[in-house]
């Protein structure tokens, strides 16, 4: 007889509302089911409502962990529409916030992680070292989370002479403490039961499903849009890709601790090569006919946006696609054959965030066509 | 009739349900900012349980549609009766405990689980999957630490030679804290683990995974209920600290500064804390195991840890 858990829409291991269905026997998940769409916010269609500029603020409140991701990739898109080219300084200005965002990111995920193993006092100490990378992103932007710093055609802020030096030392403070969790996060023997071989994710099956981002890199999968596809200032900075071949939730703990010191050292390498040059050139309002893809890798994995102009100063259509969209359907290998108890870690091995992920179609289950409803009908629309 | 005056006297006042939710509701709160400072956050004033049992009470009480009545409202109070008994039956200002009817070990070691097996009944009457799941995980977890929290108590009244707690402190007056006992020792180790267990401290806290099932068997509880409950944890947590400084930290003594005499209730009082904080301890620098990590835990190593002593208790004179 199997037995439902359901985790959702409400749930202390969910940090925004998503729909699991677990089916059980016993402890043993046997299969599972999620609903998605708690939390659409119907950004894509409100950006065609808006200008180029205005939607840099739409963008940048898709993710707030990852703004900056997001506001690159937007601003790379319509620059690339334009047809103009960002100056250098700008570049690494932007990389540096990117990567300063990934080590917040990473941070706050190895936070929850430990928080959802019963580990609170790592969860504690993980987010207070993450607060001086925010600090940093204050210095730089003026805001500790959105840093609303980038803009069409460069940067809004510098990144004045005498911020370097306090940058690095705050680089040289959190590279130390990373290797002091990553040497407790790979020996702590009660870590290591509650990670090591749990959500497996095989190399082919994270293949098969379009896996990204360090949930991929974990599996095996060497993939990582800097590199491969390198933007602003990735192609004159050496890191490297760090990808592990366990696949379980303790591979993408290994691959994300690894990952704070690649962008350790990505920040300090922009920092000190930082060019001499204009902030920022001008854009023109109106955009002629013109499609653009983009790629940027974010901390969760590779965020894709597709925008079209069609000479006005408001884009024809943009499209996002999240890290988390892509990673979704990786959880069920994952969750199958696992436990009750491993549900919120394997969960948030794959670092979720539902509020980017949501879209709506509506589909006649009848007939399987999507139909489009308008804001009215959709008002009056019961059920 | 003086008698049952100092009965009622005893169980609602001292060293009964009021001294008892006093103390342990303190303790609680010590054990609450404590455990912030180790995770390097302020916390919560130590008084913090006081106003957070006040708040439960004043609130709004709901009983789920799905769940039992009478079993959900009576398990809470069952469980704080049981813990507050057991308070009247430890060795609290001297040897000799407030009520003086025979009540051996046995009883005691009954009575502890009373509060285990409601937690367990409230859980499945509460009508919730989580409740049903986390009293699930209960019954393991009771069958992986109890027998070894028995084994060791075994180990020490096989020692001693008498299932009475009085003779047991009296026994350690004499003879020295059974502790300093190398015999005892891995028993007392094991026991401190299974305490850990049966007080569902991290990483036993399984039963009650906040992260995993939202809060297991007192999910669908609110209102004052819920402050019951969180009365007879906090009771259970001292009582259970309690047994444990009877029967191998040697009880209440008296002691004698300069002139001033301390009496034995002090010592026993500071004794628990030491207890109540060395779980803290315990829970602040680990992981919380899954419950078959758990029961293979108990059941080799710990289980090992009390037979060894069991046996060389009978082996060596």
């Amino acid at each position: 007889m199997t037995f439902i858990v359901p985790i959702g829409p409400q749930h202390p291991a969910l940090k925004e509302p998503v729909y699991f269905r677990f089916e059980t026997k016993g402890e043993e998940i046997v299969n599972l089911d999620f609903r998605l769409g708690y939390v659409h916010r119907g950004i894509e269609r409100a950006m065609q409502e808006r200008t180029y500029l205005h939607n840099i603020y739409l963008s940048e409140r898709i993710c707030g962990i990852c703004n900056v991701g997001h506001t690159t990739t937007y601003c790379q898109a319509i620059e690339q529409l334009a047809g103009i080219e960002v100056p250098d300084r700008a570049r690494f200005i932007r990389t540096i916030l990117c990567e300063l965002e990934r080590i917040h990111s990473h941070l706050l995920w190895a936070g929850i992680a430990a928080h959802e193993i019963g580990f609170d006092t790592l969860f504690m100490l993980f987010w207070r070292d993450r607060e001086l990378v925010l600090d940093l992103k204050e210095m730089i932007s003026g805001n500790r989370q959105m840093a609303a710093s980038n803009t069409l055609g460069g940067v809004r802020r510098d990144v004045k002479p005498e911020h370097v030096p306090k940058i690095l030392g705050t680089l040289d403070k959190l590279e130390k403490a990373t290797k002091k969790y990553i040497s407790l996060c790979t020996s702590d023997r009660t870590i290591l039961a509650r990670c090591v071989g749990v959500g497996v994710l095989p190399k082919s099956d994270a293949k098969k499903l379009c896996t990204v981002g360090p949930t991929a890199r974990a599996s095996g999968v060497d993939v990582d849009i800097r590199r491969d596809d390198p933007y602003e200032a990735y192609d004159e900075i050496s890191f490297d890709v760090i990808t592990t071949p366990g696949g379980d939730v303790f591979a993408r703990v290994v691959v994300r601790l690894l990952e704070l010191l690649e962008s350790i050292k990505i920040s300090r390498q922009a920092v000190e090569a930082l060019p001499k040059g204009p902030l920022r050139v001008k854009i023109a309002p109106k955009i002629e006919p013109n499609e653009a893809v983009e790629r940027v890798e974010m901390p969760r994995g590779e965020l894709l946006y597709y925008a079209i102009s069609n000479g006005t100063d408001k884009p024809e259509r943009v499209r996002i696609r999240t890290p988390t969209y892509a990673n979704i359907p990786s959880l069920k290998p994952m969750f199958v054959g696992g436990t009750i108890a491993e549900i919120p870690i394997v969960l948030a091995s794959i670092d979720p965030c539902f509020a980017c992920t949501d879209r709506v179609a509506l589909v006649d289950s009848h007939t399987d066509k999507t139909r489009i409803v308008s804001l009215r009908e959709l008002r009056r629309w019961k059920g | 009739m003086m008698e049952v005056v100092n009965f009622i006297l005893d169980s609602l006042v001292f060293p009964g349900l009021l001294f008892a939710s006093l103390i342990g509701l303190l303790y609680i709160g010590i054990d609450r900012k404590v455990g912030a400072h180790m995770q390097n956050r302020i916390g919560p004033p130590i008084w913090q349980e006081f106003l957070d049992v006040g708040k439960l009470l004043s609130k709004e009480d709901i009983t789920p549609a799905a769940a039992q009545t009478s079993v959900f409202t009576a398990a809470p109070l069952v469980a704080l009766g049981a813990a507050v008994t057991v308070m009247l039956l430890l060795p609290i200002t001297s040897a000799q405990p407030a009520l003086k009817t025979v009540a051996d070990l046995i009883v005691i070691i009954y009575l502890l689980n009373i509060p285990a097996i409601c937690i367990m009944l409230g859980g499945y009457s509460s009508g919730s999957p989580f409740g049903a799941v986390g009293a699930g995980r209960y019954v393991v977890q009771l069958f992986s630490y109890e027998f070894i929290f028995i084994l060791a108590i075994i180990a020490v009244v096989v020692r001693v030679g008498d299932l009475n707690l009085p003779t047991i402190v009296g026994y350690q007056a004499q003879q020295g804290w059974l502790v300093l006992d190398w015999r005892i020792l891995p028993a007392v180790i094991a026991a401190l683990i299974a305490a850990q267990a049966k007080l569902l401290r991290v990483p036993f806290d399984i039963p009650e995974a906040h992260t995993e099932i939202v809060a297991g068997p007192l999910t669908e509880y609110s209102g004052p209920r819920l402050a019951i409950w969180r009365i007879a944890y906090d009771v259970e947590t001292i009582v259970v600290a309690g047994l444990l400084v009877a029967l191998f930290f040697g009880g209440p003594t008296d002691w004698v500064i300069g002139s001033i005499k301390i009496p034995g209730i002090v010592d026993f009082l500071i004794k628990i804390l030491a207890i109540v904080l060395l779980t803290t301890t315990l829970r602040n620098i680990m992981a919380r195991l899954r419950i078959d990590q758990a029961l293979k835990f108990f059941w080799t190593y710990v289980a090992l840890l009390a037979i060894i002593s069991l046996v060389l208790v009978l082996v060596v004179p």
